[in-house]
C-alpha cells in the first residue's frame, strides 16, 4: 500500500509567493498553495502520531486540499536520488511509531490563475530539473477525476541478481581499445557502462600488465585503473614532461616555487603540510595550523547546478576533515564563473535539438542555492567569494568551493598533520551509504561534456548526515587517538580513498560485500567506484574498532569494518570470499606511462583601438558600475551565513553602503585575537590576449586584496586552481605553460608559497546550436589564485569604507595605458591589446611598505584596484562610506578615461586620517608611486575635478540595480 | 551554588561552541551535551540550572525548522524537560533553538507547556537572510533585564512568527513579546524588509513563556557579544583610534548572558 500525507501550508507562505513571482514574471496572474507531501509504504505512516508530527497546526493543515485551483504541479525525486527530507521523515516515522520503513518527500503546488498547460510546464522547468526529478501536472478536472495526484513511491527497483564480476577481454585491437575507453565496458545486454577516459598508451600498458599476469582482467580492475589514472585524480597534464621541462609543470614550477621559498625563508617558513594531503596547512599560532583547499565542481554543476554545488561544498568540507588527523572546518569560500543570467542562449546536447542546456539563470540560481544549503546547514561561515561573468561559461560553468580548517599542531602527543595507515589496521568507512549516484564522476570530469554525459555522475550532498559524522570525528573521536589515518571519499569513492591510504601500509584487502548499501542490486565495480557522499575512510588498529563504531552509533552515524590494510604489495578485493581484484600496488599507482606533451603559443588580441573620449563621464561610470563583474552581489552575501561560529570580523558587505568586498577577515578562535585573511583573484578575459597577463594579474590581485586588508605580508600563502579548456591541443597547453611560468616567478618574488591546488582541464561543451550545427564552447583559460594569510591582531584589519570627511586619499602604485581586455574596453565592444603587465619588483616594494603602515594602524580605509580600474574603486569607496570624495587626477599623464578605467595591477587606494597623514607619508618616503589625489569630502558627491561629479545615491543605484531582483 | 549550563548539540545544531563561550565569558560553567546523551541520561538535567538550545540546522530544517528535533525531544525527553522548566531554571533557545522551543510548546505556552500556539515559518522573502538587525526590548524576562535595545544579527530562512489574532493579543497582554524588530530610528519595522527581515507578525523577534524564564529568540546574541563581531566594527574602531580611547571588548549581545548570572546571584 501507498500512504501519502499532504501538509497544506497557509496561503501567505513565502514559498508560495516565490512561485507567484515566477508566474508574474511570465505575465501570469496566479496564486499558489504549497503542499509538502510525504509518502511511504508503511501503514504506520497513516497514524496520527506520525502525521501530526509533520505539521504545525497554526500554519499547516493535514490532508486538506483547497477546492479552488486550476492546476496541480507535483515535483519529487527520481528513484535513487538523495532525498534529504525523505530521510528525516523516515527518522520521524521510526521515532514516532517504531516502523523503520523509508519515506519519500515531494512538493505539490496548487495554482489558481489564467495559466495554460504550457505555462505550468514552463514553471516546472524553472523550479525543477528533469535529470533528477519527476514532474506530474494535472488540471483540476483531471485531479478530481483521479481522486488526487498519483501515489508514487520512488523506490529503487534493482534486483539482486546473483551479482558478480565480469571478465574483460583485452586481447583486442587498438581501435577496439579506444572504443572501450570511450563507451566503457559492455554489459551482457550490449549496453555500455560509460566512459573510462583512458588514453591509448594507458590502455596498452594495462593490456600488457594482464598479459604478464597471465590472466584476463575483471571489470572492477579496469574501472579501478581508470579511476586511479584519470586526469581528475592523477593530474597527468601537470605531471607529464612538457616541451623541454622534463619534470612537468607541477614539479618544475609550482611545487618548485614552494620548495625554493621554504628554503630561502628558513626559520621563518610558514608551511607545514603542502601538496601532500587533502588540503595545505600553514602555521596559525603556536598551537594550531590553518588549512585551506579550493576545489572545482564544474561538470556536475552544468547538469544539476544545485546538486553539483552542494556536493562540491560538502565535498571540500571533507577535504578539511580529512586533513592530517582531521581539521575543523572554520570558513567556506565560493566562486562562480557563469554566463549572463539575463541571456537565453539556445544550445543543445543533441543534433535534433531536444536536449537543451539549462538556461544561465537556472544555473546561477542553482549553484548559489547549492552552496547556501551545504554551507549554512553545516554551520560553517561563508564570508568570502566572487562571481565572474562571461558568456563562454554557458556550456560549463566553473564552480569553485573551498574550506579553511583549524587543527591542533599536536594531538595526543603526535603531530596533528601526520598520519599513516599501518599493516593490520582495519579499514572502516563511516557516514552515508553507497548507491549508484556519482558513478564515473572522476572519469567524467576529465572529458568534455556532450550527449553521452552520464546523469548518474550527479549526486546531491546531504549536509546533515555529514554534520553528524564531522562532529563525531572532529569534536570527539579524533582526540581519543583511535585511528592511524583518515581520508575522505571524493572522486573515485572507495577506490581512491582506500587506494591512497594503502600506500602508507603497502597494500589492502577489502571485503566488498561488507560495504553498507542504500539499496540492493549494485555490482561490485559500482560499489567500489561510487561517489556517494558523506563518507570518510579510516585506518584503525583492531583493538579500537569496537569502541569507535560504538561511539559513532551513539551519534547517529553508521560505521563499518570493510577490510584490512596489509603490507602485501597487492591491492586485493574479495566479494563473498571470491577474489575479484588483485593488482600490484606499484602498477596501480605508478603504472601509467609518461606521455610527453608539446606546446605552441600565439599571442591573441587586436590592435589597440582608437576610441573617442566619452561624452559623459557620469554616464560611462554608472554604466561601468552596473556591469555584471562590477555590480553588487549582495543578494548572494545575505543568503550565506557569514557569522556562524561567531568569528566574522570583516564580512562580505562593507560600510553602511554595503559594498560587496573581495576579502574577508575571520577570528577562528574566540580566545585569540589572531585573524585569517582570505581573498582571491582571477581575470579570465585577459587570456584572450595573453594567459601570462591573466595569471599574473590573478595572483597579484589575490595577494594585493589581502595586503590592502592588513594581512601580515610574511604570513601569506596561495592556492592555485587552473580551469582550462581543450587541454589536448598544443596551443592551449602553450597558454598553460606561460601561465604556470609566470606564477612561479611571482610567487617566488613575493615569497608567497603555493600550499594546495587543483585543476580541471576540459571545460568545453560540445553540442549543437538551434540549427543543429555542431558547436564547441570553451571556457576562457582561467586561473583562480586564492590567498590565505594571518593577521596578528584583527585590530589591524582595514575595510574599504572611508571613515571621516577631511581624510586624505592616496593612490598607491602606477597607472599605465593598460586597458586590453579590460571591463571598459568590453563595455565599448573592444578587446584591445595592451593587457596589464605585472611589475612584481615594483609591487613588492609597495606591499612591504604598506604592510608596515597597516601594522602601525596608519590607514583608515583601503581597497585594491581591480575590475573597472580607479574610477570604479573610487565609486565603490564612495558608496561604502557614504562620504563624497574630492579627487584631482590632473597630475597624471593619461587621458581621463584611461586614467579612470585602466586595470594596471599593483594599485591600492587608501584613506588616511589627519593625525596619521605625516606618519603615512613618511612611511612611503622614497616610493615614487605614492600619490596624494584628494580628500574625503563633506559633500555627498564623487567629484573628480574637470571630469565628473556624481551623487552617492546615483552611484549606489547604478551599483545595486543590475542583480537586485535575483 | 553557581549556576551551570547545558548547551545541546547534535543532528545539525551548530552554534554550541560559541554559545557555551558566551556563558563561560560571563563566568558560567557548563557542558555541551549531545541530545542522544541527554536522552540516555535525562537525570543530568537535575544538575543544571540553565538549558541552552543553540542555533543550527537540526535535521536540515526538513519538515519545518526545529520540528523534527522538537518531535525527538518530545517523544524521548518530555517529562524531564517539563520538570526542568517548571523548576526555578532558565531556558534559552536561539534561532534553531527558538524554533525548537516553539515546536515543543515551551514558548510561548499560552495555556500549558507542550501546546504549540505559534509557528515560526518561511521568511516572507522565501530566502535565507543573514544580516544585522535592531531590536526593541520590552520584557520582564530575567534574560532581558535592563536591556532596551539590541544590535545583533539574524541568520535564518524560517524566522517568521505567525499566529492567530487571539494568540497575539494574549501574548501582548501577558507581556510575552520579548523583542521586536525596529528601524534604525527606533520606530517599529512595521513588517517592512529589511528592518524586519522575515515578515514576522507584529515585528516579533523573540518571545517568552508566561514566567519569562524561557526565552525563544530568533536573532543571535552570541554573534554580537564582542565589539569585533559587529558589522560596524571598523567604523567604531576607527573612531576610537581618532578619539584616543580604548574600544570596549564587549558588545550588546553579552548582556543576555550576564543577566543569567544576575538571576542566580
Amino acid at each position: 500500500m501507498h500512504y501519502r500525507t499532504e501538509i497544506l501550508a497557509h496561503k501567505d507562505d513565502g514559498r508560495a509567493h516565490h512561485i507567484e513571482k515566477i508566474l508574474h514574471d511570465m505575465d501570469i496572474r496566479a496564486s499558489a498553495w504549497v503542499v509538502d507531501v510525504y509518502s511511504s509504504e508503511s501503514a504506520a505512516a497513516a497514524k496520527d502520531i506520525f502525521t501530526k508530527s509533520l505539521a504545525n497546526p497554526i500554519t499547516q493543515k493535514i490532508n486538506e486540499t483547497p477546492a479552488d485551483f486550476d492546476w496541480a504541479l507535483e515535483i519529487g525525486f527520481l528513484a535513487g536520488v538523495t532525498d534529504n527530507v525523505g530521510h528525516t521523515t523516515s527518522e520521524l516515522l521510526e521515532l514516532a511509531t517504531g516502523s523503520a520503513v523509508e519515506c519519500y518527500s515531494s512538493r505539490l503546488y496548487l495554482i489558481k490563475g489564467d495559466a495554460k498547460l504550457s505555462d505550468i510546464e514552463q514553471l516546472s522547468a524553472i523550479i525543477s530539473n528533469k535529470l533528477i526529478q519527476r514532474i506530474s501536472i494535472k488540471s483540476h478536472e483531471q485531479y478530481e477525476r483521479d481522486g488526487g495526484m498519483d501515489k508514487i513511491i520512488p523506490k529503487v527497483g534493482l534486483e539482486n541478481k546473483n551479482i558478480t564480476t565480469d571478465n574483460v577481454d583485452l586481447d583486442i585491437s587498438d581501435d577496439e581499445l579506444k572504443d572501450l575507453s570511450k563507451y566503457g565496458i559492455a554489459n551482457k545486454d550490449g549496453s555500455k557502462r560509460g566512459p573510462l577516459g583512458l588514453p591509448l598508451p594507458y590502455l596498452k600498458a594495462i593490456q600488457s600488465y594482464f598479459k604478464s599476469e597471465g590472466r584476463e582482467a575483471t571489470d572492477i580492475e579496469i574501472e579501478t585503473l581508470a579511476q586511479t589514472w584519470s586526469e581528475h585524480c592523477k593530474h597527468t597534464i601537470f605531471a607529464s614532461p612538457i616541451d623541454d621541462i622534463a619534470k612537468g609543470l607541477y614539479k618544475g614550477y609550482i611545487q618548485r616555487a614552494t620548495k625554493e621559498i621554504r628554503k630561502s625563508r628558513g626559520e621563518n617558513d610558514i608551511c607545514v603540510s603542502v601538496f601532500s594531503d587533502n588540503a595545505g596547512g600553514i602555521i596559525f599560532d603556536e598551537d594550531h595550523l590553518i588549512t585551506d583547499k579550493v576545489e572545482t565542481h564544474n561538470s556536475p554543476s552544468a547538469l544539476d547546478p544545485f546538486g553539483g554545488a552542494i556536493t562540491g561544498i560538502v565535498g571540500v568540507n571533507r577535504d578539511c576533515i580529512g586533513f592530517g588527523m582531521g581539521a575543523k572546518p572554520v570558513v567556506n569560500r565560493y566562486g562562480f564563473c557563469l554566463a549572463d543570467p539575463r541571456s537565453k542562449p539556445n544550445y543543445f546536447r543533441d543534433k535534433s535539438c531536444t536536449d537543451a542546456l539549462l538556461p544561465p539563470s537556472n544555473i546561477m540560481n542553482g549553484v548559489i542555492a547549492g552552496v547556501e544549503a551545504g554551507g549554512n546547514c553545516s554551520g560553517i561561515p561563508t564570508p568570502s567569494g566572487f562571481v565572474y561573468f562571461d558568456d563562454r561559461f554557458a556550456g560549463k560553468p566553473l564552480v569553485f568551493v573551498g574550506t579553511i580548517g583549524l587543527i591542533p599542531r599536536v594531538i595526543n602527543g603526535k603531530a596533528g598533520h601526520e598520519k599513516c595507515a599501518q599493516a593490520g589496521d582495519k579499514i572502516i568507512v563511516a557516514g552515508g551509504r553507497v548507491g549508484a549516484d556519482g558513478i564515473h564522476g572522476a572519469t567524467f570530469s576529465s572529458v568534455a561534456l556532450d550527449e553521452g554525459s552520464p546523469a548518474t555522475a550527479v549526486q546531491i550532498g546531504d549536509p546533515i548526515t555529514q554534520k553528524k559524522m564531522s562532529d563525531a570525528i572532529i569534536k570527539e573521536i579524533r582526540d581519543f587517538g583511535w585511528y592511524s589515518a583518515i581520508t575522505d571519499n571524493g572522486a573515485g569513492g572507495l577506490s581512491s580513498s582506500v587506494g591512497e591510504m594503502a600506500e602508507g601500509s603497502g597494500g589492502f584487502h577489502l571485503e566488498l560485500e561488507k560495504v553498507p548499501l542504500k539499496y540492493a542490486g549494485l555490482s561490485p565495480w559500482e560499489i567500489w567506484i561510487s561517489e556517494s557522499q558523506e563518507r570518510m575512510t579510516f585506518a584503525v588498529p583492531p583493538e579500537n574498532t569496537d569502541k569507535m563504531i560504538g561511539l559513532f552509533a551513539k551519534r547517529g552515524v553508521e560505521a563499518t569494518v570493510i577490510g584490512t590494510y596489509t603490507d602485501s604489495g597487492r591491492a586485493k578485493i574479495s566479494w563473498n570470499d571470491e577474489i575479484i581484484m588483485d593488482l600490484d600496488m606499484d602498477f596501480l599507482h605508478d603504472g601509467n606511462p609518461e606521455t610527453p606533451l608539446s606546446t605552441t603559443f600565439t599571442r591573441g588580441g587586436e590592435v589597440e583601438p582608437d576610441i573617442a573620449e566619452p561624452d559623459s563621464y557620469e554616464n560611462i561610470l554608472t554604466a561601468m558600475l552596473g556591469r555584471l563583474n562590477i555590480c553588487s552581489k549582495e543578494f548572494i552575501a545575505t543568503q550565506y551565513d557569514h557569522n556562524v561560529q561567531g568569528s566574522a570580523v570583516l564580512a562580505p558587505l562593507q560600510g553602511k553602503g554595503r559594498v560587496y568586498g573581495e576579502v574577508s577577515v575571520t577570528r577562528p578562535l574566540l580566545t585569540s585575537p589572531k585573524g585569517v585573511v582570505l581573498s582571491q583573484g582571477l581575470f579570465p578575459r585577459y587570456s584572450d590576449i595573453d594567459t601570462k597577463a591573466m595569471a599574473a594579474a590573478g595572483l597579484d590581485m589575490a595577494v594585493r586584496n589581502a595586503v590592502a586588508a592588513g594581512v601580515d605580508f610574511n604570513q601569506l600563502a596561495l592556492l592555485d586552481n587552473f580551469c582550462w579548456c581543450s587541454s589536448d591541443e598544443p596551443e592551449r597547453l602553450g597558454q598553460l605553460k606561460r601561465a604556470v611560468e609566470v606564477i612561479y616567478e611571482l610567487a617566488v618574488k613575493y615569497q608567497t608559497p603555493f600550499i594546495s591546488g587543483k585543476d580541471s582541464m576540459f571545460n568545453d561543451f560540445k553540442g549543437y546550436n538551434e540549427n543543429g550545427e555542431a558547436i564547441k564552447i570553451s571556457a576562457p583559460p582561467t586561473l583562480l589564485v586564492s590567498s590565505i594569510g594571518i593577521m596578528t591582531n584583527v585590530e589591524n584589519s582595514i575595510s574599504i569604507a572611508p571613515k571621516a570627511a577631511g581624510d586624505s586619499v592616496y593612490l598607491l602604485g602606477a597607472t599605465k595605458d593598460e586597458l586590453g581586455a579590460s571591463e571598459y574596453y568590453d563595455e565599448l565592444g573592444h578587446l584591445g591589446n595592451n593587457v596589464p603587465e605585472t611589475d612584481a619588483h615594483q609591487n613588492l616594494r609597495l606591499y612591504k611598505l604598506y604592510a608596515r603602515a597597516s601594522r602601525d594602524r596608519l590607514i583608515s580605509s583601503a581597497m585594491a584596484v581591480g575590475y573597472g580600474g580607479l574610477g570604479v574603486t573610487l565609486a565603490k569607496k564612495t558608496i561604502a562610506g557614504g562620504f563624497g570624495l574630492d579627487i584631482d587626477l590632473s597630475g597624471f599623464d593619461l587621458r581621463s578615461d584611461k586614467m579612470l578605467f585602466s586595470e594596471s595591477t599593483g594599485r591600492i587606494v587608501a584613506t588616511v586620517s589627519p593625525q596619521n597623514k605625516k606618519a603615512f607619508e613618511k612611511n612611503f618616503k622614497g616610493f615614487e608611486e605614492c600619490h596624494y589625489i584628494g580628500s574625503v569630502a563633506y559633500s555627498k558627491n564623487l567629484f573628480i575635478r574637470s571630469v565628473l561629479k556624481v551623487g552617492v545615491k546615483v552611484l549606489d543605484e547604478a551599483y545595486k540595480a543590475t542583480l537586485r531582483d535575483y | 551554588m553557581a549556576a551551570k549550563v547545558i548547551v545541546l548539540s547534535g543532528y545539525g545544531l551548530n552554534c554550541e561552541e560559541e554559545t557555551l563561550h558566551a556563558f563561560n565569558h560571563v563566568g558560567i560553567d557548563g557542558n555541551i551535551i549531545h541530545i542522544n546523551e541527554l536522552i540516555e541520561n535525562p537525570k543530568a538535567l537535575d544538575e543544571y540550572q540553565i538549558l541552552a538550545i543553540p542555533g543550527g540546522f537540526s535535521y536540515g530544517d526538513d519538515t519545518g525548522s526545529g520540528n523534527a528535533f522538537a518531535q525527538k525531544m518530545k517523544l524521548a525527553l518530555w517529562d524531564d524537560l517539563k520538570k526542568f522548566v517548571e523548576r526555578d531554571t532558565l531556558t534559552i533557545g536561539i534561532c534553531n533553538g527558538c524554533q525548537i522551543l516553539v515546536n515543543l510548546g515551551l514558548a510561548p505556552a499560552l495555556n500549558n507547556y507542550g501546546e504549540r500556539d505559534v509557528a515560526v515559518t518561511y521568511n516572507a522573502t522565501a530566502r535565507y537572510q543573514c544580516r544585522w538587525v535592531d531590536l526593541k526590548i520590552e520584557s520582564k524576562s530575567p534574560w532581558l533585564k535592563d536591556i532596551e535595545t539590541l544590535h545583533i544579527p539574524v541568520a535564518h530562512g524560517e524566522g517568521r512568527f505567525m499566529m492567530e489574532e487571539n494568540a497575539l493579543s494574549k501574548l501582548k497582554n501577558n507581556g510575552q513579546i520579548a523583542a521586536q524588530y525596529i528601524n534604525t530610528n527606533g520606530t517599529l519595522a512595521n513588517g517592512e524588509f529589511p528592518a524586519n527581515p522575515n515578515g514576522s507578525i507584529n515585528d516579533i523577534a523573540a518571545m517568552t513563556d508566561k514566567s519569562g524564564r524561557v526565552l525563544a529568540i530568533m536573532p543571535h546574541p552570541e554573534r554580537g557579544m564582542f565589539t569585533w563581531q559587529r558589522d560596524d566594527y571598523h567604523e567604531l574602531k576607527d573612531a576610537a583610534q581618532r578619539a584616543g580611547v580604548e574600544l570596549p571588548e564587549e558588545s550588546e549581545g553579552i548582556q543576555i548572558f550576564k543577566n543569567a548570572v544576575k538571576y542566580f546571584a
